[in-house]
């Protein structure tokens, strides 16, 4: 008898019936292996893990509800309806009939995603839940360079491009980002709508490499659908704000790569009309002065904005305002407090420095951002700069009146929330370690030693500032004055630790007098009492004081003798999580006393 | 001069050739059945020619009629010299040349050639030249002319002549060359490829360069001439111009001028195709808005369908060792990094934390499509499936217990020690009263011990070392039983009060009379003798009793069961229970352990604990199951002995890592509710000798108190 055998008339059921494989399910649908793919990639089909795999462990199973819902998919048609067109436009060429190609070929058919979407977030929050990837990979291809060969259109790229823009434009607007890292890999950045935390990876702005090892294809599809969600969830979040999407942008500023600033004067404009477009005239007067040139097509563009705004947004202008204002107040504390970080700080960026990013970043925070090249918003000679961003050896020409700062300290600045005091942070020194903002130093069980001092200052900042705060500010911009606190207060810690341990070790004496004490009664009670007794001996005092610990092990050791032998192993691989993590702090703490030890032989 | 005439000639020839063709036309009518008549004619023709050829000496002969030939021969000499050449160039084609020759300039071809084409007669002349020509040429090379004919040469064989010559002389053959030399001749002649041997003239003729050339190319299946051109461009030689009278004079056809049907049906496609939009020209695709409000209220969202979507797990947030400047204790040694290499694939690191002083020298990262990619494979390769995360701690996960303080009391500490044995002590046991122990040693010595002082009463030195003792049950007869080697000596300790003492004397000394009968009888296996030394009975097994049971492997432990007549037995496996009386195997407990070493029985007799050379302790509930109830892995090394207590609620094992452990054991009255098991205590104090650690342990009777026998030769009294 075969090893699964159904009587004839039976049908199948169990695992059998829930599951079938994937050639199955390709044979299934009559489709080929690469279509399957992609049509399980835009739907989101995964396999499954049944608790019996019925044709052996070396199959991918999928869920049989899962096939029949594919085979449903409207999309599945259209690809076979696009596959036979392909052959007319193919059979037209062959035969030389070039009319009918040409027109066949401009009425490709083609099909959208939208509602796959639809299907697959059917909630807002759903999208956003799984916006992770969609962002990494976005941002991803935006980098990469458009190769004929691994079919990366050009245009595609540039969509990336423009969708990750767009996208942080709203963060960086709506203050919503949260963290920034600068790792190996690139910067992650997190941000928090709607209480959901997004993170996503954004590569180093320099020249990716092309692997071989990688099929592109798979990635493309995986593209295709991010795209399309990332367009959705970018006109969702706009509309939410009242902004038009997608945007206009000055085709200035688009031709000199400064998407991210066309974007964000872009919601600039938009705000000033809706409040009062007198404002938005001034402003545009104000640009004047910037490129004389282009300023004509600027205006125009204006023009051409207010005119929409005007058609589709008259009636709502003074609603618009009044959500505005709703909104402002709807501000988390989290939002107001990134919003309020870099007010009143002029950043300059100097050329060497990864533009786009800060640009991002320092907006995002509150603070106003300019950098050398053309369209930008104020020049390097502009006095009232505060900090310039530098990234080089050393700094030839410098302004009394700014900072210079290398880039680590806005990211670092971020993370902590607070203004670090710059000394750290000078021209040609190595900055302090930059940490991770996404790891929990008290789960993790090892405290690097910046974080520590970032901590203290943290402590020390919110002690200045959060009973008065309207001289907080003031102590927040002089960073002198904050380090000289946190130094003061960290001795303070440090003293207090001492006069902690200084007690401790005396309480300790204490209670090992009193021991003694005890113990020396004891004996003597009882060498009084049993005297005749040759052997006998008491062991009350010198065995059981150590064995504290015993006692515990004993104890531990006790109840897991009666656990069940599926909790023993429960608990078992529990413990040796445990030791791996203690044993990779201990190997930082030992690398660290290595490190320190070096140093003290050096000096 | 001769031209003219001989073009006279043909006229008439030419004239009186049409009448004859005339005649024959009339009777034939097809023209197949026509050029049929032509072979023939040709043939008739040949033969014709064949009769003067044959005949060629008689010259004058010829009629005007037989045409040209007569002419010819009429004519020159050179012509028939001509023909001769032919004949004598390829000898064996003889009648083809001829044919050929006849064919080529014979009067009667061309001549119905001329009829046919209707053209003029000079062409005749025309074709007659060239051979006259070539015979002209090929006439300056040889002088005598064999004149035989086309006779088979083999006529002439036995002759010394070849033919004969124009003169009738008849014309010598050459001597005969030797072989030899004609074949060294032919060796130092480089043209001798060229030379031919014409038998018929008996002569060598060399081919000249044009010769071979044309030769060559006919094997070839060329044209014999270099300068013939096969594929020469075709000259129309039709007026295809509106001529005087054209080939048809049919109208042109109606349907040159009438636009065709079927193109205006598919015109009409065309227009309807274009009228319904299906055809659109110059327009394109319209475009839509890439983006629109999907999500509008979330209250009217629909579910989502299909099966329940489990998420993917987002990728892995990054560490303080993936920054580009972490601190310096995350970047490993470069030690560290080799000792990577050694490690499995899976277990290597995946990233190496590196450390850049400034944001300027950070590279592109080489992975990061690779990365994505593994993580797109990922998301839609990967079965997904929920997995309840455990994260709890671990404290939660050891069960419950009722506290310790409620199941006082038990033994905790070690109170008294009992010092003297010199060797391990192997065996103890307790009086029934609780007041005296007794321990056998392995340096062959008993001891009895007070209790309640650890003073040693009574010392008995049998020479041997000690495998068991233990107390008569009976607290009125306190006897001491030991086994040492292969003997049991049964001894008076010598307690209790008088009377007691002299009835037990008395029993000791009642069986000893009856020693000498039992030795007398063969059959009895034990030998019962006193020993005065001692004070006590010795009896001295002969051999083996056996017992009624098949055992399946060699007894290890055994015990009686408290109340009724039961019988435990143990291999190293499993556990038989016999009943006595009906000498049947009532029960067989399968243990699962590697080796059993001890068993105890609970008071009440349903419940039985076993405890094993690996360290592992079963508590076998009969009334539930043949299979353990609980076992319990407490000890790391083999457990040497296992005791229940006979009151409280309370079981010990003692084990080789120096250590006993005492439990709780409830077994409850109610069946339905299973005996409750809850470790107490761990008690300590032996030291390890020789790998052994306790040897045995025994509760007290009455008290919750513990003793412990080990091998450092120290009893330990532990209580609560």
């Amino acid at each position: 008898m075969p090893k699964h055998y159904r009587p004839a008339g039976k049908k199948k059921e169990g695992n059998a019936a829930r599951y079938i494989t994937r050639s199955q399910a390709v044979k299934y649908l009559q489709v080929s292996l690469s279509l399957f793919r992609k049509l399980c990639i835009l739907k989101g089909i995964f396999p499954r893990e049944p608790k019996k795999k019925i044709k052996g462990n070396h199959h991918t199973y999928y869920h049989t509800k899962d096939i029949l819902f594919l085979k449903h998919e409207p999309l599945l048609e259209k690809f076979r309806e696009m596959r036979a067109y392909e052959k007319k436009i193919k059979k037209a060429v062959s035969k030389k009939n070039r009319d009918l190609a040409e027109r066949l070929l401009t009425r490709k058919p083609s099909y959208t995603l939208d509602m796959l979407i639809r299907e697959r977030y059917p909630k807002f929050i759903d999208a956003l839940r799984d916006l992770d990837d969609c962002l990494s990979m976005v941002h991803l291809f935006a980098a990469l360079p458009a190769v004929e060969r691994e079919k990366i259109p050009v245009n595609r790229v540039h969509n990336c491009r423009r969708l990750g823009h767009e996208w942080q434009a709203y963060i960086s607007r709506t203050h919503r980002l949260r963290k920034t890292f600068i790792s190996v890999k690139g910067i992650y950045y997190q941000a928090d709508i709607d209480g959901q935390k997004i993170t996503w990876l954004t590569p180093h702005a320099l020249q990716q490499v092309l692997p071989d090892d990688v099929d592109y294809n798979i990635m493309l599809t995986f593209l295709e659908f991010y795209e399309t969600l990332l367009a959705f969830v970018n006109f969702k979040l706009y509309h939410s704000i009242n902004v038009k999407y997608p945007p206009i942008l000055d085709p200035r500023l688009e031709a000199l790569a400064a998407d991210l600033y066309a974007l964000s004067r872009y919601f600039d404009n938009r705000a000033s009309m809706t409040e009062s477009k007198a404002t938005s005239f001034s402003e545009s007067d104000g640009s004047k002065d910037l490129g004389k040139g282009p300023n004509y097509e600027e205006s125009e563009l204006r023009l051409a904005q207010l005119q929409q705004q005007l058609s589709s947004n008259e009636p709502g202008a003074l609603m618009h305002l009044v959500q505005n204002a709703a909104e402002t107040d709807e501000d988390d504390s989290e939002t107001r407090e990134c919003k309020t970080l870099f007010k009143d700080i002029k950043f300059f960026l100097s050329r060497e420095v990864p533009r786009e990013s800060l640009l991002f970043v320092i907006p995002a925070f509150g603070g106003i951002v300019s950098w050398e090249g053309e369209g930008a918003p104020f020049k390097e000679t502009d006095h009232s700069i505060t900090h310039q961003i530098v990234d080089r050896p050393t700094q030839g020409h410098k302004f009394l009146s700014r900072e210079y700062v290398q880039p680590q300290w806005i990211y670092d600045c971020v993370n902590a929330r607070i203004l670090l005091p710059v000394e750290e942070y000078v021209v040609g020194r190595i900055p302090p370690p930059h940490l991770s903002p996404f790891v929990d130093n008290e789960v993790e069980g090892y405290v690097p030693e910046y974080a520590e001092t970032i901590k203290r200052l943290q402590a020390a900042a919110r002690k200045e500032v959060l009973p008065m705060p309207g001289v907080g500010k003031e102590d927040l911009d002089d960073p002198q004055n904050l380090l000289v606190e946190g130094v003061i207060d960290r001795a303070e810690a440090i003293e207090a630790a001492e006069k902690k341990r200084k007690m401790s070790v005396l309480q300790k004496q204490y209670h090992d007098e009193l021991k003694k004490e005890l113990r020396s009664t004891q004996i003597s009670a009882a060498s009084d009492g049993n005297k005749e007794s040759v052997s006998e001996h008491i062991d009350t005092g010198e065995d059981s004081l150590p064995d504290l610990s015993q006692i515990s092990k004993d104890a531990d050791s006790m109840s897991k003798i009666v656990m069940p032998r599926k909790k023993q192993k429960l608990l078992k691989a529990m413990e040796i999580g445990k030791e791996r993590k203690q044993a990779s702090v201990d190997r930082l703490k030992e690398r660290k006393r290595r490190i320190e030890e070096g140093k003290k032989s050096e000096k | 001069m001769k031209v003219p005439k001989r073009s006279a000639r043909l006229k008439n020839l030419q004239e009186s050739k049409k009448d004859a063709e005339k005649e024959e036309a009339n009777n034939l009518l097809e023209q197949k059945d026509k050029t049929e008549e032509a072979v023939e004619r040709s043939k008739e023709e040949e033969n014709l020619v064949e009769s003067p050829v044959i005949s060629d000496d008689d010259d004058e002969d010829f009629s005007d009629d037989d045409g040209s030939l007569g002419e010819s021969g009429s004519e020159d000499s050179h012509l028939s010299g001509e023909e001769d050449v032919f004949v004598s160039s390829d000898g064996e084609d003889s009648f083809d040349a001829k044919s050929d020759d006849v064919g080529g300039n014979g009067a009667s071809g061309s001549g119905r050639d001329d009829t046919e084409h209707g053209e003029d007669d000079d062409s005749e002349s025309d074709d007659s030249r060239p051979v006259v020509e070539e015979s002209d040429s090929s006439e300056d090379e040889v002088a005598p002319r064999n004149t035989v004919g086309d006779v088979p040469l083999e006529w002439y064989k036995e002759e010394e002549h070849i033919g004969y010559d124009l003169a009738g002389k008849k014309i010598k053959k050459k001597e005969r060359q030797d072989k030899l030399d004609s074949f060294l001749a032919s060796v130092d002649d480089s043209k001798n490829w060229r030379k031919i041997y014409d038998e018929y003239n008996d002569e060598e003729v060399e081919l000249t360069k044009e010769e071979v050339k044309l030769i060559k190319r006919l094997l070839k299946g060329k044209a014999p001439h270099a300068d013939f051109d096969p594929y020469a461009p075709y000259v129309d030689w039709f007026s295809w111009d509106d001529s005087k009278h054209p080939l048809s004079s049919a109208p042109e056809p109606k349907r040159r001028f009438i636009p065709s049907k079927w193109e205006s049906k598919k015109v009409v496609q065309y227009v309807r195709a274009i009228r319904k939009g299906l055809i659109k020209f110059d327009e394109k695709p319209k475009e839509e808005p890439s983006a629109y409000l999907l999500w509008g209220e979330d209250s009217n969202a629909i579910d989502r369908q299909g099966l329940a979507y489990i998420p993917a797990p987002k990728p892995k947030l990054p560490g303080h060792d993936e920054s580009y400047n972490p601190s310096l204790e995350y970047i490993p040694t470069q030690e560290e990094i080799n000792s990577y290499q050694l490690m499995y694939e899976e277990d290597r690191p995946k990233f190496i934390p590196k450390r850049f002083t400034s944001l300027r020298n950070v590279p592109a990262y080489e992975k990061a499509v690779n990365e994505n990619f593994s993580r797109c494979l990922d998301l839609y390769l990967c079965p997904r499936a929920r997995k309840k995360r455990i994260n709890i701690d671990p404290e939660s996960l050891k069960p419950k217990l009722p506290s310790r303080k409620d199941l006082r009391p038990y033994p905790t500490s070690c109170y008294l020690e009992y010092k003297g044995h010199k060797g391990p002590v192997v065996s103890i046991s307790t009086e029934s009263t609780g007041q005296w122990i007794a321990s056998g040693s392995s340096d062959g010595t008993v001891r009895i011990w007070e209790v309640e002082t650890g003073r040693c009463i009574r010392i008995w030195e049998l020479g041997e070392s000690i495998r068991h003792v233990s107390w008569n049950p009976m607290p009125e007869r306190p006897i001491l039983a030991v086994c040492m080697g292969e003997d049991v000596y049964l001894l008076n300790t010598g307690l209790g009060n008088a009377e007691e003492q002299k009835s037990l004397e008395e029993l000791l000394r009642v069986e000893m009379p009856s020693t000498p009968d039992d030795s007398d009888n063969d059959k009895t296996i034990v030998n019962w003798v006193q020993d005065d030394k001692n004070g006590g009975i010795r009896l001295k097994h002969f051999k083996t009793q056996r017992i009624p049971f098949k055992l399946h492997g060699l007894p290890v432990s055994t015990a009686f069961h408290p109340s009724r007549s039961a019988f435990f037995i143990s291999t190293k496996k499993n556990i038989r229970v016999y009943d006595l009386l009906k000498q049947k195997l009532i029960k067989k407990l399968e243990t699962g352990l590697r080796e059993v070493s001890s068993i105890a029985i609970h008071p009440g007799g349903d419940n039985l604990i076993v405890g094993s050379r690996d360290g592992k302790l079963c508590w076998f509930d009969m009334d539930l199951s043949s299979q353990p109830y609980r076992v319990l892995n407490c000890h790391p090394k083999d457990i040497n002995r296992v005791a229940f207590h006979r009151s409280y609620p309370l079981f010990a094992s003692s084990s080789d890592d120096c250590t006993a452990y005492v439990f709780h054991g409830m077994v409850y009255s109610d069946l339905n509710q299973n005996p409750l098991i809850v470790p107490l205590e761990i008690l300590r104090g032996h030291a390890s000798e020789n790998g052994r650690g306790v040897m045995d342990c025994k509760f007290h009777p009455r008290q919750p108190w513990l003793f412990t026998a080990g091998a450092d030769s120290v009893i330990k009294l532990y209580c609560h």
